[in-house]
């Protein structure tokens, strides 16, 4: 098991490293930046890379096992988007997007790490207010999505690239990207939440921004 | 083999044959049938019916299930195609897994089989060539020389415009002639702005609105433009030119015409004692079964990689090695544009104002490099750029918000800030050895041979995107914009969907395929005036040009005929 274990771990350090190179190359960096790139393997690799983790993220998370966290999910999504002098993303039906959305069009690797997400979350919960995520105030669900928001990313904006590329987007970003995405094409968001222009009819190029102009909902 | 009956043939003979039903075969079939020609137009997609087949045009964005994502199981299946669609005109794509090709260095194939083709999803940008474009080739010796100048041309581009409506403003440039226009669409605020630095500084630019076929005013029983900018899903008002729009029916109402879909043409066929062609072979996908029609002329208008590979699979012992095909030069010199090269940027002024409505185009800056000699630029020919100036909106603003809660809620739902993105449509150089060529042992599901694809931009190409990413810089900050980000996406050829040139127009037979008039130098009755026919790029969108020389050559090939030449 050990060896096993060890080949696998030069092997995916190779393809890892493989990967940055290709990613820097991508992203066109200077010198320096490549430099910075080399360090971010060793960063990258102590916080965040374990065999054991790779492993498991290329397992598909079964629907089911999302569809379980619904609540969750919703109350989540209320709290990133909440019903203010328009409707929230509870009432916009955000949760059901998000959950057909990561089902449906994300990779394999992403969806486990949104799953494993959800379960840190939690976790963070029980740990830190010894009761379910559910059961906290508006308050203590904040500072648990507060804590999510604050580790989402590197401060470094090259590590938060080849983190990206390898092990998918944050647990938050995702949801958060997730979240706006099922709001402002819902229906209560697109009429409610911002300006919808069905049929135009004409096109006015330059006029004064009316008091309280929400953004036009689509381009 | 199949057995034709004398009766089967009859009925199988019309005066002129059609292959495509594309932006330049719809032209093609309206010209002919108005012209009192039995046509048949094949298709090898479906039938697309003008209105009633345009089944997301009327959705809201909460109609689609999955947003504007595609699903894992799609982008697997078709993962060249769903670079370029998503849920909401998806169904004007092929299938990859359905349709497959060879590509030896990425490149982007991307194809709408059905009636109508791409004119349903097409950028609708029209622009003229000029003489600085048909010169090039003869002035720097590369390739061969255009057998048409402007001169030849011009009428029918304003014939052209004036059937199908295009908007635009004209300027009196000499590289971007002036067209038939009707009234422009209007340049929002950042984007006068941005049109008053540019002419402040440079005397030889200037920022105009695109020149689009979308309609300002109603127009041939279409549009107009009702500002929803959804073109690609099909138009329920008709607000612009698709074959499915204007053309078709327009042909159909002669009473000429006959459209035959899922119709896959295999080969032309030729008729050695006549020394001409005498006819095409199908295959019909619903039947599998194969058919002959005969006819006086061919039309070709297949699309660029398609029609090569049709003509270099039609062999017979007069053209061993393709239809027309003495000089060699079929699936050579392939070109696409490419549009990798730009620059971005924020502007922190006219926050009070805004825009309404969803103007389906945005801004060209018309070709300024290489206009005079002695530039001593290290790249040849120009690029025009194309872009657009908006305010921020949601999914712009998603990554550059932080935190969660009321306040991000009410910052993502108002205006950002006035933007502009911008980037550079370049032209390719004709290169013989990029090329397509048919694969001798793979084929498809209907025993074609496979397409193999052989493309890559050069030095040249890649010389012109520095220059367009510092240009477009220089452009953005000198009119005062902020974070300003230039780019270069090094998108694989074809992104930009302008294939051309795998058979190209010439004066000599030894080295062109086709006459001026699009006419095969080697086969008389044979027409192709699609993308294929181009014997440069230049950097303007081609479509306008592939409907002026299919007019132009409708009109020849109906001379000759009635002449008796054919």
């Amino acid at each position: 098991m050990c060896i096993i274990v060890k080949k696998a771990e030069i092997f995916l350090l190779f393809t890892h490293i493989t990967y940055i190179y290709r990613t820097l190359d991508a992203i066109r960096v200077n010198r320096r930046a490549y430099l910075k790139g080399i360090l971010a393997v060793g960063t990258l690799s102590i916080t965040s890379f374990s065999v054991f983790k790779w492993v498991d993220l290329n397992k598909s998370v079964a629907p089911g096992k999302l569809w379980e966290k619904r609540a969750i999910i919703a109350e989540l999504a209320e709290l990133i988007i909440p019903e203010t002098d328009t409707p929230g993303a509870k009432a916009a039906g955000v949760d059901h997007y998000i959950i057909d959305v990561m089902i449906s069009c994300n990779p394999v690797r992403q969806q486990h790490k949104f799953f494993s997400g959800l379960q840190d979350l939690e976790k963070y919960a029980l740990d830190n207010f010894e009761k379910d995520f559910l059961k906290c105030n508006t308050n203590e669900k904040r500072q648990i999505l507060q804590h999510f928001a604050d580790h989402a990313e590197y401060s470094n904006r090259i590590l938060n690239k080849i983190n990206n590329k390898l092990f998918g987007q944050s647990f938050f970003s995702k949801l958060k990207n997730l979240t706006v995405e099922g709001y402002c094409l819902s229906r209560l968001g697109v009429t409610e939440g911002l300006a919808y222009d069905y049929i135009p009819g004409k096109f006015e190029a330059c006029i004064p921004l009316q008091p309280n102009q929400k953004s036009w909902a689509t381009k | 083999m199949m057995y034709i009956s004398d009766k089967t043939k009859e009925l199988s003979t019309y005066d002129a044959i059609v292959i495509g039903s594309g932006i330049s075969g719809g032209w093609a079939a309206m010209e002919l049938c108005r012209k009192g020609m039995k046509t048949l137009l094949l298709e090898r997609g479906r039938d697309v019916k003008h209105l009633q087949d345009y089944p997301t045009a009327n959705l809201n964005p909460w109609d689609f299930k999955f947003g504007y994502n595609n699903p894992m199981e799609d982008q697997k299946r078709n993962p060249v195609q769903s670079t370029s669609y998503n849920p909401t005109n998806k169904h004007f794509y092929v299938e990859d897994m359905e349709h497959p090709y060879i590509q030896e260095q990425p490149f982007n194939w991307l194809r709408g089989y059905q009636v109508g083709g791409r004119s349903l999803t097409w950028g609708r940008q029209c622009y003229r060539f000029s003489d600085l474009d048909f010169e090039a080739n003869a002035r720097e010796g590369i390739a061969v020389d255009w057998p048409i100048r402007y001169k030849d041309i011009a009428p029918w581009y304003s014939y052209v415009e004036s059937f199908i409506g295009v908007s635009g403003q004209k300027e009196n440039l000499s590289q971007l002639p002036d067209g038939e226009f009707l009234s422009p669409m209007e340049l929002n605020c950042i984007e006068k702005h941005l049109a008053d630095s540019i002419k402040k500084n440079d005397h030889d630019r200037l920022l105009t609105i695109a020149r689009v076929a979308n309609l300002t005013r109603g127009w041939d029983n279409r549009g107009p433009c009702q500002y929803r900018n959804l073109c690609s899903r099909g138009c329920p008002f008709g607000g612009y030119f698709s074959s499915n729009s204007s053309t078709i029916p327009a042909a159909m109402a002669t009473g000429n015409l006959t459209l035959r879909p899922f119709s896959i043409v295999t080969e032309i066929l030729y008729d050695e004692q006549k020394g001409k062609a005498k006819g095409v072979r199908i295959i019909d996908t619903l039947s599998n079964e194969v058919y002959e029609f005969y006819s006086k002329i061919v039309f070709v208008n297949a699309s660029t990689v398609a029609t090569a590979g049709m003509l270099l699979n039609s062999t017979s012992s007069r053209f061993p090695n393709g239809f027309g095909n003495g000089s060699a030069q079929i699936g050579h010199n392939l070109m696409d544009h490419h549009s990798s090269a730009g620059a971005s940027g924020t502007h922190d002024q006219f926050a009070d104002q805004y825009y309404k409505g969803r103007r389906p185009s945005g801004f060209l800056i018309p070709r300024f490099r290489n206009l005079h000699d002695n530039e001593k630029l290290d790249f040849k020919r120009g690029y025009n750029i194309q872009g657009h100036g908006e305010r921020q909106e949601w999914s712009d603003k998603v990554n550059g918000l932080s935190g969660f809660g009321s306040d991000f809620k009410a910052q993502l739902t108002t205006p950002g800030p006035w933007t502009v993105w911008m980037a550079g449509w370049g032209e390719c150089l004709p290169y013989y050895e990029n090329k397509i060529a048919l694969d001798p042992d793979q084929k498809d599901k209907w025993g074609q041979p496979l397409i193999r694809i052989d493309f890559s931009f050069k030095e040249n190409e890649h010389n012109m995107m520095t220059d367009i990413r510092n240009s477009s810089g220089e452009m953005l900050e000198k009119a005062g914009f902020r974070n300003v980000d230039t780019f270069n996406y090094k998108k694989p050829g074809g992104s930009t969907i302008h294939e051309m040139g795998t058979v190209r127009m010439g004066r000599d037979p030894k080295t062109s395929v086709l006459n001026q008039f699009n006419q095969m130098h080697e086969v008389k009755n044979v027409f192709i005036t699609d993308g294929s026919c181009m014997t440069s790029s230049a950097s303007q969108n081609p479509s306008l040009t592939y409907m002026a020389l299919t007019a132009r050559a409708s009109q020849f090939a109906f001379e000759q005929l009635k002449n008796g030449n054919l």
